[in-house]
């Protein structure tokens, strides 16, 4: 068995199949001339060529179009390079000027505008250069009368393997036989990654010297979830990755049929679900349409990213653009949780020996005041363009919550000084996860607008374990009794003063931990995008009742693994 | 000569689709239509052909320059520019 591990995972999944070897059609062209009684006729046949590369793109078009599909605008590109004016212009030139042959002329004339656009300063633009190439390769295929090959009849499961893909080769793919596609060339831009990831069809591109390593008809896997190809492996990883490729698909399936509905349980409680993100990419804010907020904006990544502190002008954009496309959706910022476990490489952090009693979050803050008001600053600023809720990290006792008013105070009071805008009606809120706060949370509640619950470093407080240290892993049990007691007593007291409430941490996209939240009362869970659909099934098949009596008998076990038992036990799921 | 100045509101800027829906409507007319990037008036494009709108490298936030000549200059300048400002549905 080969291991190859370098390509990028443009399209998530898993293939196995035999390797197809696909060797397009290469052109070779030679400088030909041809006299001037030649003139006419050479026109002409390129007038012939160029009708009937129209006629295959169109084809092409017209079984993307019956297959239901918007590729076909694809090729709306090729139609137009096809009947481009610079292109008839220049060929003209090359025919009727300089006397080369029509197929010496496309040579000449295609290649001149793949180098012009090549050198080109935008990744998107260059990619189309593939469009001029595959047009390119169609024309001086037909004119040495080759036949059109093409991916869509493979007689078995097959993994597709070639130096790169042109979007005549994708587009007819024969969907049901391709089990996954391998390049050596392309990016998440190109073609072959769009194609292959509206199929759903696993890729790795950009595999150096894959062709080397691959023969026709190797037994291959593709592991497009990280990145990993297996060339000949034992029978024992085949039946490892089918059913690695099982669960997969299974759970594909939940998530197109639950990603887009509504959470409410069987009987029509409303719990509201949010997401989890990091940097803020294009990919995370791509799931608005499925979530009812952001439920934690992680902006440490935003420093832990760059090689030196983000500057205000940096975040703000960063956090405009999340505000933007959430709308009016709440979109829960949490402030800079730094220390414990992550360091910043520009920030001089003494050694502690136990970190995460140390001094993090807004204790690091405090102590680097400027560094924690540009923050602030920066989101303010952004606060306008939505609806903007800013959460502190590790708020242990009412001083801390008294400390940051005053901080945020000074800040407004900054920005009015200097006439800059912000929405006065911005949420101002914190993260429960030291158990001291718990105590207190009747107090909490009348000061705040809202908490959050992380439920990772709660446990790691309550249980009184490091959670980075492997050798008392045991000891976090995050589904143990007393953790859902603690939680009931926060849930309790934000209930009662009518101030919002949410798990933001593991547990909240937790199949066993959600369903015992929800039931104590909780109604706002956030969670990153992979645990969305799964819990939304697990919502819309109990009724709110049942969950209820799940998590009223939970807190009553004693062990760890009872609830755990238990909860399984009695949760149903709806086919 | 009628010209105006617009600039590329989608995010893609003026690659392959968007590209093609802006040549598409551009051959619909009969003026001779230009375009080029504010700043560089030495290159300048015909607006009927992808391949040279591609070369210019036109992307989100450049501003351009839109001219016709010919008796519906008017007409296809405001189109176009009408077309530039409603983002291509990438907005």
């Amino acid at each position: 068995m080969k291991v190859i591990h370098k390509g990028n995972a443009v399209s998530k999944g898993i293939g196995i199949g035999r390797a197809y070897i696909y060797k397009p059609y290469i052109p070779h062209i030679r400088e030909e001339f041809i006299s001037d009684s030649d003139i006419d006729k050479e026109l002409e046949t390129y007038e012939k060529v160029k009708h009937q590369a129209q006629k295959e793109i169109s084809n092409i078009q017209k079984f993307l179009e019956e297959n239901d599909d918007d590729k076909s605008k694809i090729f709306d590109a090729h139609l137009e390079i096809l009947n481009d004016i610079l292109i008839a212009e220049e060929m003209n030139k090359q025919i009727k000027g300089v006397k080369h042959s029509y197929r010496y002329g496309i040579k000449n004339v295609y290649g001149m505008f793949i180098k012009m656009i090549s050198e080109v300063d935008d990744p998107l633009i260059k990619e189309r250069v593939t469009d001029l190439k595959d047009v390119r390769n169609r024309l001086l295929r037909i004119s040495d009368g080759v036949p059109e090959s093409d991916l869509s009849l493979l007689n078995q499961s097959s993994i597709i393997i070639a130096q790169d893909l042109y979007p005549s080769d994708t587009a007819t793919l024969d969907r049901k036989h391709v089990q996954a596609i391998i390049t050596e060339t392309g990016g998440m831009t190109s073609h072959t990654a769009i194609i292959a990831k509206s199929y759903e069809i696993p890729a790795i591109l950009g595999v150096n010297r894959l062709m080397e390593e691959i023969t026709q008809n190797d037994w291959t896997i593709v592991d497009a979830m990280n990145g990993i190809i297996y060339v000949n492996p034992d029978n024992e990883t085949i039946e490892l990755f089918k059913n690695k490729q099982k669960d997969f698909l299974f759970k594909q399936e939940i998530i197109k049929k639950y990603i887009n509905t509504k959470p409410l349980t069987k009987d029509g409680t409303i719990i509201e679900i949010s997401l989890n993100i990091g940097s803020a990419s294009d990919e995370e804010l791509e799931n608005e349409p499925y979530v009812d907020g952001i439920g934690l904006f992680r902006s440490e990544f935003l420093y832990m990213e760059n090689t030196q502190m983000p500057s205000e002008d940096q975040q703000f954009e960063v956090y405009k653009k999340a505000l933007i496309k959430f709308k009016k959706k709440p979109v829960i910022l949490r402030t800079l949780d730094v220390g414990g476990d992550k360091a910043l490489s520009y920030l001089d952090l003494a050694k502690e020996d136990n970190p995460f009693l140390g001094n993090r979050a807004i204790r690091l803050c405090f102590n680097h005041i400027e560094m924690f008001k540009t923050q602030l600053r920066a989101a303010l600023r952004a606060s306008i363009f939505g609806n903007l809720w800013l959460m502190f990290p590790m708020v242990g006792s009412m001083d801390d919550i008294y400390k940051l008013k005053k901080i945020v105070e000074e800040v407004k009071e900054g920005l009015k000084k200097r006439n800059i805008e912000y929405d006065p009606k911005f949420k101002f809120g914190i993260m429960i996860e030291i158990p001291s706060i718990i105590m207190i949370a009747d107090h909490v509640a009348d000061v705040v607008d809202f908490a959050s619950i992380g439920t990772n470093d709660l446990c790691q407080y309550l249980t009184a374990v490091d959670r980075m240290n492997p050798m008392v892993s045991t000891y976090f049990q995050s589904y143990a009794p007393s953790m859902f007691r603690v939680i009931k007593m926060a849930i309790e007291a934000f209930n009662k003063a009518n101030k919002p409430l949410s798990v933001c941490g593991e547990s909240g996209g937790d199949l066993i931990a959600a369903p015992i939240l929800i039931g104590l009362g909780m109604r706002k869970l956030s969670m990153n995008k992979s645990s969305i659909a799964e819990i939304k099934r697990m919502i819309k098949s109990n009724t709110i009742e049942h969950l209820e009596s799940i998590a009223n008998h939970a807190i009553s076990l004693k062990t760890e693994v009872e609830v755990v038992d238990y909860v399984k036990s009695q949760l149903d799921t709806e086919e | 000569m009628y010209k105006k100045t617009v600039q590329i509101k989608n995010q893609s800027g003026l690659h392959a689709r968007p590209g093609s829906e802006f040549v598409a409507l551009a051959t619909k007319f009969d003026s001779e239509i230009r375009l080029n990037k504010v700043g560089q008036p030495n290159r300048v494009a015909d607006a009927k052909s992808i391949i040279f709108i591609l070369s210019l490298g036109i992307r989100k936030g450049s501003m351009i320059e839109i001219s016709a000549e010919g008796k519906d200059e008017v007409k296809a300048v405001d189109q176009l520019v009408a077309l530039i400002e409603s983002g291509f549905g990438e907005l």
